[in-house]
């Protein structure tokens, strides 16, 4: 009986030993799959001088040239339409096509074959198994199914696994409420943003308590937000459900999941995904834990578009803490804690945009909304906050404003011009959630 | 049954499926319906292989 609690009993505690003995392996196969199969990785490697046959230790893995998304932007300028010389497999073998959102530039594409969609949904369900799914669960998913990623291959899973699924396509908020009130769905998968999002409007518009809804578990991707602490609890409390985290990206796959232990960190799927974490000056491979660096991973068994030590710019750092569910794939502590190209100098101090949604979100009396400006004044950087003042706080805002700004230089660093609206001013989003703007650039 | 031995004995099994699989999946001549289908099939039981038979050396 005890197996059940893992999707996999044999991979997910394999000794790490036999684990890393399984990444080599794999990596060998896929990096030769790549260099056999795409003319831009043959071209790649055969430039940096590293053929299949070189592959012999973690320590050769580390001498393969890295692949950027803005490389991956120029392949699909090329022959064949639309996906460019990447492609390993011939066109009639891809099945599905989707695209990243674009938020750091013009969005590539994603083709996939059956087996890489099949290969999706079996990541997902070691994502599902491991955060409590079963197949009595009924699973509301509201997500605008289209070109993006995002939860389609958590629809494909949770269906794989047993549960029933609902798809909240393209319903509005309020409908979407109502279905989940309705069918007494259990289980549902969002954004952070939308997470929230959705319990505003149930109390606001609808005056329905999101915590009395039948929802006991919600899957989060696209935002780090469920693995920042405030933001997990505010979630957990508006559903009176448990929030899991999840990370994944449409050129990579589902990498990395949250088990029911919560452990403050999530698993990397070590059988599927071979992750490495880079310092962000020297380029040194970290493998101790407490040392933040960039992400670059390996898809170990994707084929139409290989993912080979890929520069996720994803930030995260090792725990080597064991975990109480017994899984043997290692934990990276608080999820994905930023990414290097949103992490920034203000006023000479690394500041990551993360941290400032976990000191507002900490903050009783303030809304689940904010937005962060940086720009010049003369030669000086400046620092804007902005922040809603829920309606049954205003009698404490002087309080709330010197606590936030006390909260803000204790947990970054630095002071902020601080802007108090009224609940309901600042800008909602839906999916993923743009509240950190840089306009230095433009001076 | 301890698991290199349960490993083992999914290994044959999803081994067999698959022969069977393929064999079907190369018929000729190549009815669209056998064709699509096992493509499908064989997906899965790549599936199985990277859940059991790809570990089946690092567990030996």
């Amino acid at each position: 009986m005890e197996k059940i609690q893992y999707w996999n009993p044999f991979l997910e505690t394999l000794p790490r030993e036999k684990i890393r003995k399984l990444q080599l392996r794999k990596f060998q196969k896929i990096f030769r799959w790549a260099y056999e199969h795409s003319v831009f990785h043959r071209s790649l490697y055969d430039r940096a001088g590293v053929l299949p046959k070189d592959i012999r230790s973690f320590e050769d893995i580390r001498r393969v040239p890295k692949v950027e998304k803005a490389m991956m932007r120029d392949i699909q300028s090329r022959d064949p339409f639309p996906y460019g010389d990447a492609l390993c497999v011939p066109l009639d073998q891809v099945s599905v096509f989707r695209q990243t959102s674009g938020t750091t530039g013009k969005p590539v594409y994603q083709p996939d074959t059956w087996q890489d969609w099949e290969w999706w949904a079996e990541s997902w369900a070691f994502i599902l198994w491991a955060q409590g799914y079963r197949p009595r669960d009924r699973v509301f998913i509201p997500f605008g199914y289209n070109i993006f990623v995002a939860f389609w291959a958590g629809h494909y899973a949770a269906e794989k696994i047993g549960c029933e699924v609902v798809p909240g396509g393209v319903l509005d908020t309020q409908a979407r409420i109502l279905k989940i009130q309705e069918l007494q769905a259990t289980a549902m998968m969002a954004t952070p943003t939308y997470v929230l999002g959705m319990a505003d409007t149930a109390r606001q518009k609808m005056d329905i308590d999101p915590s009395q809804l039948s929802i006991n578990k919600i899957t989060c991707a696209g935002e780090p937000g469920a693995s920042i602490p405030s933001t997990k609890k505010r979630m957990e409390t508006a559903w009176d459900a448990k929030v899991y985290d999840h990370s994944g990206a449409t050129e990579i796959g589902a990498w990395s999941y949250e088990c029911q232990a919560q452990p403050g960190g999530m698993h990397v799927n070590e059988a599927f995904f071979l992750v490495e974490i880079e310092d962000l000056d020297t380029g040194e491979i970290i493998e101790e834990p407490g040392r933040r660096g960039k992400m670059i991973i390996t898809a170990l068994d994707r084929q139409a578009q290989p993912c080979v030590r890929f520069d996720s710019k994803d930030v995260i750092e090792w725990d080597d803490a064991p975990c109480a569910c017994g899984r043997t794939f290692r934990l990276i502590k608080g999820g994905v804690v930023g990414r290097s190209d949103d992490i920034t100098k203000v006023k000479g101090v690394l500041l990551a945009p993360a941290a400032i949604e976990e000191v507002v979100r900490s903050i009783d009396g303030l809304g689940d909304e904010y937005e962060v400006i940086v720009d010049k004044l003369g030669d000086r950087d400046r620092i804007k906050l902005k922040v809603e003042l829920m309606p049954d706080a205003q009698e404490r805002s002087k309080t709330i404003k010197t606590h936030l700004k006390d909260q803000l230089r204790l947990k970054t660093n630095l002071a902020y011009l601080t802007e108090f609206y009224d609940y309901g001013r600042l800008p909602r989003y839906e999916v993923k959630a743009k509240r950190f703007k840089d306009l230095r650039k433009k001076h | 049954m301890n698991n290199q031995t349960e490993i083992e004995d999914i290994c044959e099994k999803i081994g067999q499926m698959k022969k069977i699989a393929l064999e079907l999946n190369q018929n000729e001549p190549p009815y669209p319906f056998l064709k699509r289908n096992t493509e499908r099939i064989l997906a899965s039981i790549k599936m199985l292989e990277l859940n059991v038979s790809d570990i089946a050396g690092s567990v030996n």
